[in-house]
């Protein structure tokens, strides 16, 4: 137990440096836009088939489930809800875990053990400031727009699966998904992603900066950070869902 | 300190523990001006700690470290910052960013240092030191494209960038075979009579303590057991030590 509460204070004081460093000039632009290419470009694939796939699958799904109802016309309808507000997230959210947090720890832990981060601080230069700050704000622009991406890829697989059991236009079919949604439908829920991008940018950069294991803690501090980041995500998603629901009572289904 | 010119780098009665290892015990040694001082030991004794102790990387737990006259136990990110850019420094792994380019890897400490410096200057001076350590040609290759042995002298060559004072160079030849070990010493000869630079040299191969090193110093369980020049301690009274300098015969 003891262990575990070491950990998220660790975590608290390396957020709490993150903060207090991100205001302090020199601003590694170069540095950021490089690793939003990295957690955010080089994810898009990543993103775009797993939405379409989703979204195929879950339209093939209510579809079934709506047809008892007679309420079929409401599939775009419940895709579009379904994705926007939590779908679409927690989905982008978890797949940068896995695939950006890895990344983020692995390489970190690497560049400890093999000597990189004390060649930036012989430089003078601040190693946390170069490499774990970028790391935290890429992630937490690469989600969002990952998440509006894995959005639209849902409504794609939605219309091929509904289009493969009847002649729904795309007009219709649009018309039809964004009738029920308002803005406080889509914005918050996908804003909420730029919490989970700080969330995995920190923690797999806690892990594989701090990690003194040598070669060994490499392959701990990629898993460890896919594991905890994922959990936190979920475990973050329920208190701001329900905030979310506070704030904009609208958007309760 | 004493009157006249300050060493250029020195210990007084140094202790650091991990966990409840002592990994150096009230160490104390002077590196003087242009000297090459090599710290001799089996693996694991704290000479890499030493180096890293010397460059404020890690602090210790008692003692005083003296980089010309400026006392770095202690000493905030500013002060350390500028001790540190007349300090390079040369690691067992080299350490180049696996992420850059070697032409940027060399590019790294001119641009942090010098921001205004246009880039075309800084390409030049790239070129220079990659020349200076036979590796012209290689500055678009990435790390993992290199050798051990190409690693090593690119390393060498980005801790030249800032034309340091002191030069503080782990295991320099650890993992290489016997000809291009050789041939990083030659390098480490050619620079420090070029520039007259300070080595701190950490090692485990006698040879090279022997070729590069004005004196040695002989690590053992954390305790400074020797120093003196190789003939010097050829005679010493302890067996380890004349034993690990009768290797280099």
């Amino acid at each position: 137990m003891r262990r575990y509460l070491d950990f998220i204070g660790n975590i608290g004081l390396f957020a709490l440096r993150a903060v207090r460093r991100v205001l302090v000039p020199p601003f590694e632009f170069q540095m950021i836009l490089r690793q939003i290419e990295v957690a955010g470009w080089k994810s898009l694939p990543l993103v775009l088939s797993s939405g379409f796939a989703l979204g195929l699958v879950l339209a093939l799904h209510t579809t079934t489930t709506l047809v008892q109802f007679g309420a079929q016309a409401k599939m775009p309808a419940v895709q579009s809800l379904a994705f926007f507000n939590e779908i679409g997230p927690l989905l982008a959210g978890l797949l940068m875990a896995g695939r950006v947090g890895a990344g983020i720890g692995a390489e970190l832990a690497n560049m400890r053990a093999t000597e990189q981060i004390d060649a930036i601080e012989v430089l003078s230069i601040d190693s946390f400031k170069m490499l774990v700050i970028p790391r935290i704000i890429a992630c937490s622009i690469a989600l969002p727009v990952l998440t509006v991406f894995m959005d639209v890829m849902g409504l794609v697989g939605g219309y091929v699966a509904e289009r493969a059991t009847s002649d729904l236009s795309v007009q219709l079919y649009i018309s039809r998904a964004f009738h029920e949604v308002s803005w406080a439908a889509f914005i918050p829920p996908t804003l909420k992603t730029a919490i989970f991008g700080a969330v995995i940018g920190l923690i797999s950069s806690y892990l594989g900066y701090t990690t003194d294991e040598g070669a060994e803690g490499v392959g701990r501090a990629a898993t460890n950070s896919v594991v905890i980041s994922s959990l936190a995500i979920i475990l973050i998603d329920v208190v701001l869902v329900k905030a979310i629901f506070f704030l904009f009572p609208e958007t309760a289904i | 300190m004493n009157g006249g010119t300050p060493p250029a780098i020195a210990f007084r009665e140094v202790s650091r523990s991990f966990s409840s290892r002592a990994v150096l015990n009230n160490v104390s040694f002077e590196v003087t001006p242009g000297e090459a001082f090599c710290l001799l030991g089996r693996s694991g004794m704290g000479k890499s700690v030493t180096l890293k102790l010397a460059i404020g990387l890690i602090q210790p737990d008692a003692g005083a470290i003296y980089v010309e006259n400026d006392n770095i136990v202690g000493m905030g990110e500013d002060g350390l910052s500028k001790v540190r850019s007349r300090i390079g420094f040369l690691f067992q792994s080299a350490a180049l960013f696996d992420s850059f380019s070697l032409h940027d890897n060399l590019a790294v400490p001119l641009k942090r240092f010098w921001e205004k410096k246009p880039d075309e200057e800084i390409k030049t001076i790239v070129q220079k030191n990659l020349d200076d350590v036979g590796l012209g040609k290689e500055g678009r290759k990435m790390p993992a494209e290199l050798s051990g042995g190409m690693r090593k002298r690119a390393g060498l060559a980005r801790a030249l960038m800032l034309d340091p004072s002191i030069l503080l160079i782990d295991e320099p030849v650890s993992g290489l075979d016997r000809v291009t070990a050789s041939e990083i010493d030659d390098l480490l000869l050619r620079v420090r009579k070029r520039d007259n630079t300070t080595m701190l040299i950490v090692t485990h191969d006698t040879r090279e303590a022997r070729r590069v090193g004005d004196r040695v110093g002989v690590l053992d369980n954390g305790n400074l057991i020797a120093v003196g020049s190789m003939d010097e301690l050829a005679t010493n009274k302890s067996a380890l030590v004349r034993a690990l300098v009768s290797e280099a015969e």
